[in-house]
């Protein structure tokens, strides 16, 4: 089979200023990264990067942000993420960086090492805790991650035999 | 992208997490108001349900609405934000006391993204099944049908998966191996079951094989050849030889004293159309005739349809034979009809003798002897199982228990209805009998028993004793051998009926498929040739055994099967030579009748004439591969159309709209034509209000006279000189209509006796409308009853047909005029036509001037003054353009959808549970407003369009024969001879053509053909 390879970059937006976070969506983060990348690389690096380039994945409340390229030129894209400053929406300009988490060839495979990431993060957090309460909280999300996927699958089943028939 | 597309691409990317941003600004959205009071803003509790429930909705719900969601979050978020704005306050507390809410939204957040990919990756979001997304070298050749052979972790999907795919394919019924079904006892019995709704001909295994089978009148019947053949079979009919199976033409007989048969029959026939059952070369039994049936005393109402009839020529006995055939369509209404006229009952079993005493014989005969119809073998052999001896011949056009001949008490005229007991085949094209020569060979004599046991030819061998009848049969063949030295069946006289007695064609079947081509050589000079040319085939030739039931079902009794031919063929000495059965060989009676082709109009006389040929039934097969094998082209339905089509004649029952058959044709041609249009996207359908199309799938003729009708009142009694004239046409200048009031104004007082003549007759007419007005109310469907006639006075038509003709200029026909001895077109002439026939509909041809394909249903409209003048000075003008029409029912249409989402919105919000959805709302989406169809009663169709209506076309295509664009439909009688009328004398007859799907007009010229 002939087909496309891409790379998906999933990065992580690191930031001081927690007001950061609104102006984490698709496109404040692609032209911040495109940004980046021209400068770096120059107009010839743009051009290389820009072909099937897209923000895939993009979640505020984590910072996470999963980035698309093509196979051929996603040494240039992740050169470039380093050199991401800011980002920028709504005439609003917060500093932060990107900070590279994982590079697969699937975005199964990034979603999957972000599973795991997460609920090292989350055990991390867990060890680390102070108090009582913040112990409680996370053992709280803990299970509920867990929990809820075993709902969801129920409900997928419903949704399939309704579908079906 | 396609619907399909985005669904499938839907499905894939169900699972997959949707971006989350944050909330956007606090805009200029007025915000608060919620109904839920909202907790204090930075309250952990909130934030969390607020995440969750976020989460929860991305995941489940389908990612192509995520703007839906986004909307919802958005809202749900501004809401909070209005109160207090959560959005701020978070931002003072994270300055504030940064670490205990960082942790628990951390944590939170970080949980509900964990969810949110954990159902990603779970879910195979391909089209794949389960063992294709395990890597190739954990794939088992097995895996595919037993499930444990795959990781337990897959298991379960894959024992799900297998279970739709199962529930998906078909139930295997076949309870039998296949070897079992071919069984020849069990293929028959399953060919007698499946012929029980749509009775097959003789001929439909060979059809079904090579054509498109379509079920109709309760038979299956080829429609057209499966391989390209549009014009091979043209050519076949115009230079060689088209063969048809006619079987399915019922064939009733009526017998009983001549007398006794001429009167009543008088009745549904009127002179005023051509023939009547009386003609006497007809009557002979020398010719067969054509006509058309109307109820008993109703003429020119109550059309029955056309019918060909044959009388069994004299032969000494007091009682005659007539043979009326029917096409299947009508048979039901001319039975019921001849039953009244006749006064028939039921005779059957209850019958009781009566002085004629042949008749009845022949009837009781066929009640005992078990003939092979399925219904009589079903009740004789009911309770057993019987095994189906051979293949069904049975009847489609009657119910099962139902008696197939009635006596008249008083005359003793009885009426059998003798439906597939003659085969008919009917050869179309110029070498038709140079194929009937060549595969038939007349009987010889013989005089010896075969088998005395069998009674195989015994009937033969009765007659050939008589010397008269030996030499009525010499005559007759050799007539028939002559037939081969005559250049086109159309030149015999038209119906020309030749009876034979032949061998089995099966005998002399060539050994290679050959074409069969005359040798006109051979006859050059035969005076006998010549001799037939002039007077026709003499009447005693005529007779033919086939009357004769007996013979006929001795014949079908007796027929040696195609196995027991073979194996006589492979015991042959020498292999391959020909076969003498001797005096073994069926001696079968046949009837041969001209079909004259085209009879009417000037150019191509006799197209399209051939040979019916009459056969006893079981031995179809036997003569058809027989003709198959001289080389015959064979037509289905759709070149029996295209055959009338180009001999301009009307054909049954398509187009006689005036008759049930008619009706009931259109109806089912209107549903037929609304499926396939609304089987289209919406947008991509025709939008016929737009062009001024009130009717794109059906004629509606029945308004169509009534408008005219109206017109002629209008313009003709009510209007005083001065006032408007009602009609729209605003481009037809009051100038051009007032001359026409006047004028008529001026013919009422001149000719006062023809005065009180049309008041008697309009009268008389209004009445007859008062009666049919009442049912004519209201909706379309009956605007297709008829209050309408079809002129077919042979008088008025000839007249017509005259006047059609330009009396002017470079295309006029003096000579033609001058033949026809015509009265010129003035008033006092064409008004009392016009009043006596107010709602007449008048079958006309149109052959396009220049380019232009007419198609169904397409409009003939009377061009305007200016349309002609444009059209002498500029010769290539092709014509001109309807104006664009607004689509008046768009709005309605639109508000209609519009309401219909909003109640689909309304429910979805309701009830988020996939509840039952009730059944209500299919219902009303069956609304009968179609976007760019004509919904409600129609307005005045004459007027409608810029140009006036005269009439539609029922049938149109581009002619082969004749190598332009032609078209054959029907125009209002009061209309066209308004149109006559004010035309110039070298425009007369020049209409404008438009199909449905167009604004363009084309010129054509318009023929009545008589």
């Amino acid at each position: 089979m002939v087909r496309f390879k891409n790379r998906y970059v999933l990065c992580e937006v690191v930031s001081e200023d927690p007001r950061c976070r609104q102006c984490i969506e698709d496109r404040a983060v692609g032209l911040a990264v495109r940004d980046a990348i021209g400068r770096v690389h120059g107009d010839y690096g743009l051009a290389c990067c820009s072909i099937s380039f897209t923000v895939k994945y993009v979640n505020a409340y984590t910072g996470t942000v999963l980035l698309r390229c093509r196979k051929d030129f996603y040494r240039l894209l992740c050169s470039a993420l380093p050199f991401v400053r800011q980002l920028e929406s709504r005439g609003q300009r917060y500093p932060c960086a990107l900070h590279t988490l994982h590079v697969g060839g699937t975005i199964r495979t990034c979603q999957k090492f972000l599973i795991q990431y997460n609920r090292r993060q989350l055990l991390t957090l867990l060890q680390n805790c102070t108090n009582e309460e913040e112990r409680r909280c996370i053992q709280k999300s803990l299970l509920s991650c867990s929990l809820t996927e075993e709902q969801s699958q129920s409900g997928d089943e419903e949704d399939d035999g309704t579908e079906t028939d | 992208m396609s619907g399909a597309r985005e669904k499938k691409r839907a499905k894939k990317m169900r699972n997959q997490p949707a971006s989350v941003t944050l909330p956007a600004e606090p805009g200029p959205f007025p915000g608060g108001g919620g109904g839920r009071a909202c907790p204090p803003p930075g309250d952990v509790c909130s934030e969390q349900q607020y995440h969750q429930q976020k989460f929860l909705n991305q995941s489940s719900g389908p990612s192509y609405r995520k703007d839906q969601y986004f909307a919802k979050g958005q809202n749900r978020g501004e809401r909070g934000r209005g109160r207090g704005g959560w959005q701020g306050g978070r931002q003072s507390i994270s300055e504030e006391m940064p670490k205990y809410i960082t942790v628990s939204t951390f944590a939170q957040a970080r949980a509900a993204e964990i969810n949110a990919m954990l159902k990603a990756v779970a879910q195979k979001s391909s089209n794949s099944l389960v063992f294709q997304t395990l890597p190739r070298h954990m794939r088992r050749r097995a895996m595919s049908h037993n499930i444990k052979r795959l990781p337990r972790r897959l298991q379960e999907i894959a024992r799900k998966e297998a279970e739709k795919a199962v529930h998906q394919k078909k139930e295997q019924s076949k309870t039998k191996c296949r070897k079992a079904r071919r069984r020849h006892i069990n293929l028959v019995a399953e060919f007698n079951r499946r012929q029980r709704k749509n009775i097959w001909l003789e001929t439909h295994i060979w059809h079904a094989k090579r054509f498109h089978m379509a079920k109709k009148w309760g038979y299956c019947l080829g429609n057209s050849p499966t391989e390209k053949s549009y014009r091979a079979c043209y050519r076949a009919m115009a230079k060689h030889c088209l063969l048809q199976d006619l079987s399915y033409y019922c064939c009733l007989e009526l017998t009983g004293k001549e007398n006794e048969l001429l009167k009543p029959l008088a009745r549904i026939c009127s002179t005023e159309t051509g023939l009547t059952f009386e003609e006497a070369s007809c009557l002979s039994g020398r010719f067969e005739g054509s006509l058309n049936l109307y109820q008993a005393d109703r003429y020119p109402e109550g059309m029955l349809g056309p019918v060909t009839f044959i009388w069994k020529p004299r032969d000494g006995s007091e009682n005659r034979q007539l043979w009326i055939w029917v096409h299947p369509a009508l048979k039901q209404d001319v039975l019921r009809e001849l039953k009244t006229i006749f006064q028939c009952s039921e005779p059957e079993e209850i019958y009781i003798p009566e002085p004629v005493t042949t008749s009845i014989q022949e009837q009781k005969q066929t009640d005992i002897v078990p003939s092979l119809g399925k219904k009589r073998k079903m009740e004789d052999k009911e309770g057993e199982k019987a095994v189906p001896v051979k293949k069904i011949i049975g009847d489609g056009t009657r119910d099962a228990f139902q008696s197939y001949s009635w006596i008249s008490q008083t005359t003793g005229i009885v009426i059998s209805d003798r439906t597939m007991e003659i085969l008919r085949y009917r050869l179309i094209g110029p070498l038709s009998h140079s194929v009937l020569t060549e595969t038939l060979k007349a009987a010889s004599l013989q005089t010896e028993m075969a088998d005395s046991e069998t009674g195989l030819n015994n009937w033969w061998v009765e007659n050939c004793k008589d010397s008269e009848k030996v030499s009525l049969h010499q005559c007759q063949s050799a007539i028939f051998e002559l037939l081969e030295g005559i250049s086109s069946p159309s030149e015999m006289p038209p119906g020309t009926i030749l009876g034979l007695t032949v061998g089995d064609p099966r005998v002399n079947l060539p050994k290679k498929k050959t074409k069969a081509v005359p040798d006109f050589e051979k006859y050059q000079d035969n005076d006998k040739v010549r001799q037939l040319y002039l007077e026709g085939v003499p009447v005693d030739c005529a007779h033919s055994f086939i009357w004769d039931q007996d013979i006929c079902k001795n014949v079908t009794e007796n027929k040696i099967s195609e196995q027991d031919l073979n194996h006589m063929r492979a015991q042959l000495l020498v292999p391959g030579s020909h076969l003498d059965l001797g005096p073994s060989e069926s001696k079968i009676p046949i009837l041969l009748v001209q079909q004259p082709g085209k009879m009417a109009g000037e150019d191509r006389p006799g197209w399209g004439s051939g040979w019916d040929i009459y056969l006893p039934k079981g031995w179809g097969m036997a003569f058809w591969i027989p003709f198959i094998y001289r080389g015959v082209r064979v037509g289905g339905l759709q070149e029996a159309l295209k055959h009338s089509e180009y001999q301009r004649i009307p054909h049954t029952p398509n187009d006689f709209p005036d008759c049930q058959a008619g009706m009931q044709f259109a109806k089912e041609l209107e549903t037929s034509l609304l499926e396939k249009f609304k089987r289209r996207p919406p947008a991509k359908r025709v939008n016929y209000v737009k062009l001024g199309t009130l009717s794109p799938f059906f004629c509606p003729w029945g308004q169509l006279t009534k408008n005219w009708e109206g017109r002629m009142k209008a313009s003709g009694e009510l209007l005083h000189p001065s006032s408007p004239h009602p009609e729209r046409c605003a481009t037809e200048g009051h100038s051009f209509c007032d001359p026409e009031a006047e004028v008529l104004k001026e013919a009422s007082p001149e000719t006062g006796e023809v005065e009180t003549m049309e008041v008697t007759s309009s009268e008389g007419v209004l009445k007859t409308e008062d009666v049919t007005g009442t049912q004519n109310f209201g909706e379309r469907d009956e605007t297709m009853t008829s209050d309408f006639i079809v002129l077919r006075s042979e008088k008025l038509l000839m007249q017509l047909s005259a006047w059609c003709y330009p009396t002017a200029g470079k295309d006029r026909r003096v000579r033609l005029v001058s033949r026809l001895g015509q009265k010129e077109m003035t008033e006092d002439v064409f008004m009392p036509i016009l009043m006596s026939y107010p709602r007449a509909l008048v079958w006309v041809t149109l052959s396009l001037l220049r380019k232009g394909n007419p198609e169904l249903h397409a409009m003939i409209c009377i061009p305007t003054e200016d349309d002609l003048l444009h059209l002498s000075k500029d010769k290539l003008f092709c014509g001109p353009q309807e104006p664009k029409h607004c689509d008046i029912f768009k709005h309605k249409v639109q508000k209609l959808k519009e309401e219909k989402k909003k109640k689909k919105d309304n429910r979805k919000a309701l009830e988020g549970d996939p509840l039952n959805v009730p059944d209500k709302e299919t219902t009303e989406e069956h609304e009968d407003l179609i976007l760019g169809l004509w919904s409600g009663a129609l307005p005045d169709v004459t007027s409608h369009c810029s140009r006036t209506l005269l009439g539609y076309v029922t049938r149109g295509d581009f002619s082969l024969a004749a190598g332009c664009g032609e078209a054959l439909g029907f125009v209002s009688l009061t209309g066209l001879l308004y149109m006559l009328h004010r035309q110039p004398a070298d425009k007369k007859g020049l209409v404008l053509l438009r199909t449905p799907a167009s604004l363009q007009y084309r010129f054509a010229r318009l023929n009545i053909e008589v």
